[in-house]
């Protein structure tokens, strides 16, 4: 009857035992979800998600300022979130007492300067040119552009 | 070695195998519990990726390159000052010469800290210029993503609500995403020491919120929905609707699911 020889038998059963070993540590390292929904860990998207939000959005500003956005949606600013030009509101939802810092009406420059990459359907002033020496809120009306204060 | 099965032997081997396949739902347990006791979550509870599918959609045509979403994007990620994980590129486009026939002159890219602060005038006269805009760029999270292709951990992955996402605790830093994305949307993140990128506010989609951009964005150049759930008189289907939409660099078959509308020749 053929023999195997034993170095043969010892080299066999060392790769047995790294392949188990193998099969071990990858069961006990592998994290439970990763599979789950592909190769990549399922728990993943638990822990991106659970960050907390930084603006409070829109909606959140709703809950109490109805009357403002209902109004405002009414407007030509009616797109505008209302972080956008009063800035991050998460200290404010949190705690009303706590007040936004005033307005400033640089804001308004911001989007409203002309420039030529500009698209057509804004509307568009060159600030040192248009009634400078005044305040845009003398003549506009934020919420409501189109009325005269 | 001789043959020498004994009775007591083969016994003893049994007892091994059986004993091991009863030890298994055992150490399973045991992994289960050791793996909830590291996990803590404030996740939003009642969230599943699979009923969602998210899309964002630009406007070209109605970006005023104010800066507003690429300011709003740093603050709510806490971007490092260098790294960028949505900017604005202004284009601008001179006139050809005089008789030389061609249809456009030069093309001038420019993104001075991603637009970050708006832009200042451009040093092209304006009499010289044919035509400017600005074009809003991020992840284009792609359905069929280069970036997830070549991780070798599986740390970088598209979600079934199809957004491309970092797996931070899995990341080793490696950088070959960064070098695959054939947009140049990821950066590494030296805070971190890992890969970095738009997640489109997962955070922020996955409570109901929409992402930082789409919410501070004064002009809707940025239009953001669920595919899956489309809400009463949905911007996203509308704009859809009534729009050619097209991906960047849709010829290399990545599949955005950042659409642009009205894109002109130059841009990639």
């Amino acid at each position: 009857m053929f023999k195997m020889p034993p170095q043969i038998i010892r080299l066999v059963l060392l790769t047995i035992g790294i392949v188990c070993a193998y099969f071990t540590a990858r069961y006990f390292l592998t994290p439970a979800s990763f599979g789950q929904y592909g190769h990549y860990r399922g728990n993943a998207l638990q822990e991106i998600a659970s960050r907390e939000p930084y603006w409070a959005g829109r909606k959140t500003c709703d809950t109490c300022h109805g009357e403002i956005v209902k109004k405002l949606a009414k407007a030509e600013h009616q797109g505008l979130s209302c972080e956008t030009c009063h800035g991050p509101s998460k200290v404010h939802v949190d705690n009303p007492e706590i007040k936004l810092p005033k307005m400033s009406y640089s804001q308004c420059v911001r989007c409203h300067e002309a420039s030529p990459s500009r698209p057509k359907w804004l509307h568009q002033i060159t600030p040192n040119k248009h009634y400078t020496g005044q305040v845009c809120s003398e003549c506009h009306v934020p919420h409501q552009p189109n009325e005269v204060p | 070695m001789s043959e020498n099965i004994t009775r007591r032997g083969v016994l003893r081997n049994l007892a091994g195998i059986v004993g091991g396949i009863l030890a298994m739902p055992a150490g399973r347990t045991c992994k289960a519990a050791v793996q909830h006791g590291l996990a803590t979550s404030s996740a939003p509870k009642g969230y599943d990726p699979t009923k969602h599918k998210w899309l964002m959609a630009l406007d070209v045509d109605r970006c005023i390159g104010c800066g507003m979403c690429v300011e709003a994007c740093k603050a709510e990620n806490s971007v490092p000052q260098s790294n960028f994980r949505t900017w604005i590129e202004r284009y601008v486009i001179t006139r050809p010469k005089a008789g030389s026939g061609e249809s456009r002159g030069e093309t001038f890219v420019d993104s001075l800290n991603g637009g970050i602060a708006g832009f200042k005038p451009s040093l092209i006269p304006k009499e010289d210029i044919l035509k400017s805009f600005f074009v809003p760029k991020l992840c284009n999270q792609c359905e069929n993503s280069p970036c997830s292709q070549v991780c070798p951990v599986g740390a970088t992955f598209e979600s079934p609500d199809g957004v491309v996402l970092v797996d931070k605790n899995y990341c080793i830093g490696c950088g070959f995403c960064i070098q695959a994305c054939p947009y140049g949307c990821r950066f590494f993140n030296t805070t971190t020491n890992t890969a970095d990128k738009c997640t489109m506010c997962y955070h922020r989609i996955t409570r109901g919120l929409r992402p930082a951009c789409v919410e501070i964005c004064p002009s809707q150049a940025r239009i953001f929905g669920d595919m899956k759930n489309p809400i009463a008189d949905d911007p996203l289907q509308k704009f859809i609707e009534n729009n050619k939409t097209q991906g960047l660099k849709d010829h290399l078959g990545t599949k955005p699911r950042v659409r642009y509308a009205g894109l002109d020749e130059e841009v990639r």
